[in-house]
């Protein structure tokens, strides 16, 4: 696929110009909704502890199928025995709509609305995370092949090709099915198979093809952009044309990229999770919420359907800021997404 | 043109052989992937272990086990799986192919025809309210995790609402093949369609619109409202076809994806046993034969589908063609 | 365990809550198998049952793979080959705690132990035919028996090496003769075994599956998706491993001991692949279907108990979930550290996991209840102790626990438990964590595929600390949930074939053990006293965390009835009937 630059190449942008789209940004009210949205998503995200503790009174971790709570003067348990005359099977306590298990508890008798918060910070965290890593990975990678083409560029560009071949999720399942049971060790390092980088390296490696394309098609546009054909006629050293006329202009593709990336990371995350592959037991995050949820999706569906809820609002804001940041920065900018 | 061909076939063989010697060497690097055991089964005799290492020739150099299981799965075609003795995994994947290629294709009819109305209708109408709600709709589509959407469909079909008139006959879903009963083959995949394509309407249709919207621009679409050509005409006729370039090149794509087995989540959630359902098993089960198979498989759509679509990008667009 | 097993293959993927109905009807590709028999001289066959006819439709998630009764592994498989092939001595096919020491099924007598339980001899019954015409005699048995080793049955090792000449035929399967250890007479019908050191447990190893006695010209390698004949009221007609199987009447078949292999009622028995188990239940719940093989998921218990309750099938069996201890590797090298371990867990909550008390029991003992030489008691839960077991479990006692980790002085270390990945498997190992917490250590979960895990935990090189596994014993005997798991015999380093996941090894206890099954060539009650005493000992070292003991939960359809269901054989497809 092509990607479409059609800003015109120019010396590294101005002050001025980030200030420009800083206004339009913010007198664009779909943006500054789903920004506000955003901020007050994460920040309740990482108020989870003090919700759990002080709100909730409940340990979202720890599973207390055997326990009960007080409601309305009476004493229920936590998990309810069905009264058919087989005894057979019991069901989770259902919405309250106390602040004691307000959303119900999941098969493990734990609280989903603490649940809720802290599988959030797990999901903002892991998908923030890899969307830095991948434009930071993408930037290198296209910085590279777009500036010295030829070999460089032929290979980069294949390698991509190889990468961009495989289905993301199938590709993504595949790494983690090798990474989960022992962790990843890569030269001295070794990172736990229970450690969040494993999805985080995981999302960002996948979707690098995604990301350096544009990138190298940035750079391979400035690269002919006369401001760094005078840089490097008046023997300016190639690190610094880099450094200085370079990256600045790709600086704001990334930006375009950025919030965009880090919604296909959250639903990547989610799928992940979602298979066990992602985030393991007892953390949680949305998509091990949806995980859980399924065993219980007859009896007690609001166990899959909020944190299926808070994924579609996070990837809306996330979408809508990418639309307004592009349009700020007026870059038409195709990024492929996955399925 | 026919050394151009032969040079692709040529740079497709390589990269399948790639990517089969990774997956192969991936394998055996993993820990815990020694199938014997599991073939051999539980407290079986170190003797047993032993006999079954050999006939199935895991004492042997990889490069000979590479080149054995490459003629068993294209050759011979008797490739069986390592997880379930005896299962032949070539017969695995034809009956799993024509799951997915009905999954994809109604999909791909019904995200192909809701995106272009959306699209079009969305540029035709740009800034209007419209025009917004389109652009909205779209992005809620792209939000959604596709395995999400379809438990939830689930529920609402099978369970919630699976007694009212609406959704009465939603069948015990699941896959009938469409030469046994084309009536049930349709009931059971209509919902898996409209979940998968969800997310490609969202897509295609903002992209539909961009391009339209650009297009509005270039000189050639003035030239056609200066010949006075109503603007549902120059939409349709001119706009559309140019932007079609971009949207088939895309699409081809996105397709052969699906089909190598992309639609895998949408098929776990819906029971389909595709061919990513197939691939998902192969790939827990830590059973090579069919990992094997099945990347083999997907790894050649997809490679096929990129020439295609190669070809047909200079077979659409003149400036292509010409600049040859 | 062969439960477990299949639970991976019936578990290991479709966390779907929707459903596949694969094609019902059966036209394409159909496989025939056995050679057309010429429907003929079919004097010998019972006149009809009544209640017999129709076709017996059941479903489940995915097949067993291979049909070769001498290799297939899958409790799945077994339950279709009970009523096609036989053994020389069989379980009896009724229900209830009576149904355990074996009875003459092909063989007219149930063998006396002679020389010090060194020979066996059996006659064999006149007039049995294979489903090929075939007429039943003593080179089939023998052959059979060379087949176990020529073909690499999976317990031609562990069952039959007793055998005399069992090495080599171990050691060079091509070249198995055994004609030292099976002599036969074709004119007298005797058939007899000579062993090289006694086997205790010979005779249920000649009703085991793996001991199907077959065709002598079957061909020595696994047969696959073909199922060579036998002798049962059965035959499979066709197969295909990723849709269906199909069983018809043995025309040659005539019910000559009902209690080891009775005639069948359903005319047609067939099974269709592919669907998960929720689709399994709406399907039955529906008509659709008659049984569902799979258990009835967790969150639908309630929906089955309240709709449907005639037609829910509870059944005992000889399965339990346990966590094997690693006790070569800190912290459970560590004797109070696996005891802390087994008063702390809360096996109440475990109970729940399963669907509550009408479906699981907890478990503090290594023989489960309904299997030989159980005798009820808890070492390890509130108010009782290794030298003062209680009769059963009451509650978990996590100050006992603390203060034992506390003496251990293990706290604070790292533990990964080893799961299989599947919905309570997972919740089992999260609340095991739970309790590692507790107790003050610093636990995580590690979860694989089922298939995977069970080899992956065996092998020592993989240094598993605590794995979540179950156990299904093969037939119903003391040895197989003590011996197989606990003995210094099962210990095979850097294998996948390590039974003995605690890798706990004492020759005191080993000495018990054996002593327990040698009684038993004498005495079976004694043997049985004993073998309890072997569970107390090994239980007071704790090399394992016993959690809980499940019963099976299936739904059948409303026209169907006479469910039958035997420790050894789960429920009996010939015996279902339709009405």
């Amino acid at each position: 696929m092509t990607t479409d630059l059609q800003t015109p190449a120019s010396p590294a942008p101005s002050v001025s110009l980030w200030r420009q789209a800083a206004r339009t940004l913010l007198a664009d009210k779909g943006s500054m909704t789903a920004l506000a949205v955003l901020c007050i998503i994460v920040l309740a995200c990482l108020l989870a502890p003090l919700y759990a503790h002080y709100v909730a009174h409940t340990d979202a971790f720890a599973s207390n199928v055997a326990g009960s709570i007080v409601l309305n003067g009476h004493e229920v348990d936590i998990m309810q025995p069905n009264d058919n005359p087989l005894h057979l099977g019991l069901s989770p306590i259902g919405p309250t709509g106390h602040t004691a298990y307000l959303l119900g508890a999941d098969s493990q008798g734990r609280d989903i609305a603490a649940r809720l918060l802290y599988g959030g910070r797990n999901s903002l965290m892991i998908s923030a995370c890899a969307a830095v890593l991948c434009l930071f990975l993408s930037t290198l990678v296209g910085v590279t092949a777009g500036y010295f083409g030829g070999i460089t560029d032929s290979i980069l560009s294949r390698l991509m090709d190889i990468m961009w071949a495989v289905p993301v999720y199938l590709f993504a399942i595949s790494l983690s099915i090798i990474t989960v049971r022992h962790g990843l060790q890569i030269g001295p390092f070794t990172i736990e198979a229970d450690n969040l980088l494993i999805p985080i390296i995981i999302i960002a490696l996948v979707y690098v093809p995604y990301a350096a394309r544009p990138v190298r098609g940035r750079v391979m546009v400035l690269r002919q952009a006369e401001f760094v054909t005078a840089a490097r006629c008046l023997g300016v050293p190639q690190w610094r044309v880099l450094l200085f006329d370079i990256l600045p202009n790709v600086l704001i593709t990334l930006v375009v990229l950025g919030p965009l990336l880090m919604a296909l990371s959250l639903l990547a995350e989610s799928a992940l999770s979602f298979l066990s592959l992602g985030v393991q037991a007892p953390a949680a995050s949305w998509g091990t919420m949806i995980q859980d949820g399924e065993g219980l999706i007859y009896s007690r569906p609001v166990v899959a359907i909020a944190p299926g809820l808070a994924i579609v609002f996070v990837v809306l804001a996330l979408n809508i800021l990418g639309d307004g940041l592009r349009d700020a920065l007026d870059i038409r900018n195709a990024t492929r997404r996955s399925r | 043109m026919l050394s151009a061909f032969l040079r692709r076939v040529g740079q497709t063989l390589i990269v399948l052989f790639g990517i089969s010697v990774l997956v192969f060497l991936v394998f055996f690097a993993t820990p815990g992937a020694d199938p014997t055991a599991r073939i051999a089964g539980r407290n079986a005799s170190p003797q047993t272990m032993e006999k079954v290492r050999h006939e199935y020739g895991f004492d042997r150099p990889l490069p000979f086990q590479y080149a054995t299981m490459m003629k068993k799965l294209f050759i011979t075609r008797d490739l069986t799986s390592y997880a379930n003795r005896g299962e032949q995994v070539v017969p695995e994947i034809i009956q799993a192919a024509p799951v997915t290629l009905s999954l994809v294709c109604g999909s791909a009819v019904i995200w192909l025809i809701v995106s272009v109305a959306m699209g079009t209708l969305a540029a035709a109408m740009k800034g209007s309210w419209v025009d917004r709600t389109l652009i909205m709709l779209g992005l809620v589509g792209i939000s959604m995790p596709v395995f999400w959407l379809g438990q939830v469909a689930n529920l609402i079909s099978l369970s919630r609402y699976h007694d009212t008139w609406l959704f009465s006959w939603v069948p015990g879903p699941g896959y009938v093949p469409l030469t046994q009963n084309p009536l049930a083959w349709f009931k059971a995949l209509v919902i898996p369609w409209c979940v998968l394509a969800v997310m490609f309407i969202g897509i295609y249709s903002r992209i539909l619109r961009a391009d339209l919207v650009a297009l509005a621009q270039e000189d050639f679409m003035r030239t056609a409202r200066a010949k006075g050509l109503s603007p549902a005409r120059i939409l349709v006729f001119h706009g559309l076809r140019t932007s079609a370039i971009t949207y088939v090149s895309l699409f081809g794509l996105d397709f052969a994806q699906l089909l190598g087995g992309g639609a895998l989540l949408t098929e776990v959630v819906f029971g389909l046993p595709g061919v990513g359902r197939l691939t998902y098993q192969a790939l827990t089960n830590l059973d090579l034969p069919l990992i094997m198979a099945t990347v083999m498989y997907s790894a050649t759509f997809v490679v096929l589908a990129n020439a295609v679509v190669d070809i047909l990008y200079i077979l659409l667009d003149p400036r292509v063609r010409d600049g040859r | 365990m062969l439960r477990c097993l299949t639970f991976a293959a019936r578990m290991n993927f479709l966390r779907a809550s929707t459903l596949a109905v694969i094609a019902q009807t059966l036209s394409v590709s159909v496989v025939i198998l056995s050679p057309a028999v010429a429907m003929a001289q079919n004097d010998s066959q019972t006149p009809p049952l009544p209640h017999s006819g129709g076709t017996l439709r059941m479903v489940a998630q995915s097949s067993g793979g291979t049909l070769d009764p001498q290799i297939s592994y899958m409790a799945l498989t077994r339950q279709f080959e009970t009523p096609v092939y036989d053994t020389l001595l069989a379980y009896p096919k009724f229900a209830g705690a009576r149904a355990v020491p074996v009875i003459a099924s092909l063989a007219e007598n149930v063998p006396q132990p002679e020389d010090d339980g060194l020979t066996y001899r059996i006659t064999l019954r006149k007039g049995i035919r294979f489903s090929n015409g075939h007429e039943l005699n003593t080179e089939d048995v023998a052959a059979s028996f060379r087949r176990i080793f020529k073909a690499g049955s999976p317990t031609a090792g562990p069952y039959y090496s007793h055998l005399k000449g069992a090495k080599e035929c171990l050691a060079d399967p091509a070249h198995c003769t055994l004609k030292e250890g099976i002599t036969t007479d074709p004119a007298s019908r005797t058939v007899t075994f000579h062993l090289d050191t006694p086997d205790p447990e010979f005779l249920p190893r000649l009703a085991w599956s793996h001991s199907a006695i077959l065709p002598a010209d079957t061909p020595a390698s696994d047969t696959g998706n073909t199922a060579p004949p036998g002798t049962g009221p059965y035959r499979i007609t066709g197969y295909d491993p990723t849709r269906f199987l199909r069983m018809e009447r043995n025309p040659y078949f005539h019910e000559w001991a009902h209690d080891a292999q009775p005639a069948g009622y359903p005319d047609i028995i067939e099974a269709t692949f592919g669907l998960d188990q929720e689709s399994e239940l709406t399907a039955v719940e529906n008509g659709q279907f008659d049984w569902m093989y799979e258990s009835i998921p967790l969150d639908r218990l309630g929906e089955a108990g309240d709709h449907f309750a005639g037609q829910v099938q509870i059944y005992s069996q000889l399965l339990y979930y346990y966590a094997a201890l690693n006790t070569t590797l800190p912290p459970f090298d560590n004797l109070k550290a696996r005891q802390a371990l087994n008063y702390a867990v809360n096996r109440h909550a475990m109970v729940i996991y399963h669907g509550g008390p009408a479906v699981a029991t907890p478990i503090c003992q290594l023989i489960p209840s309904g299997a030989p030489g159980f005798d009820s008691s808890c070492a390890y839960t509130k108010g009782a102790s290794p030298e003062h077991p209680a009769a059963e479990w009451k509650a978990p006692d996590l100050e006992k626990a603390r203060q034992l980790v506390r003496e251990s002085g293990t706290a604070g270390q790292k533990i990964t438990i080893v799961a299989p990945l599947d919905g309570r498997y997972g919740a089992m190992a999260t609340e095991l964590r739970n309790t590692l917490a507790q107790l003050g250590y610093d636990a995580s979960v590690r979860s694989m595929t089922q298939a995977v895990q069970f080899s992956y935990i065996q092998n020592s090189d993989n240094r598993v600390q605590i794995a979540l596994t179950g156990w299904q014993a093969d037939y119903p005997s003391a040895s197989s949930f003590l011996q197989t798991l606990y003995s210094c015999t099962t210990i095979h380093p850097h294998s996948d074939n390590s039974l003995n996941v605690s890798a706990y090894c004492n020759p005191d206890i080993d000495a018990l053990m054996d002593q327990s099954a040698m009684l038993a060539l004498k005495d079976y009650d004694a043997s049985n006293a004993s073998w309890a005493r072997a569970d107390r000992a090994l239980m007071a070292q704790a090399p394992s965390v016993p959690l809980v003991q499940i019963r099976r939960v299936t739904l059948l359809a409303k026209r169907v009835h006479n469910a039958i269901a035997t420790l050894n054989d789960d429920l009996l497809l010939s015996q279902l009937q339709i009405k």
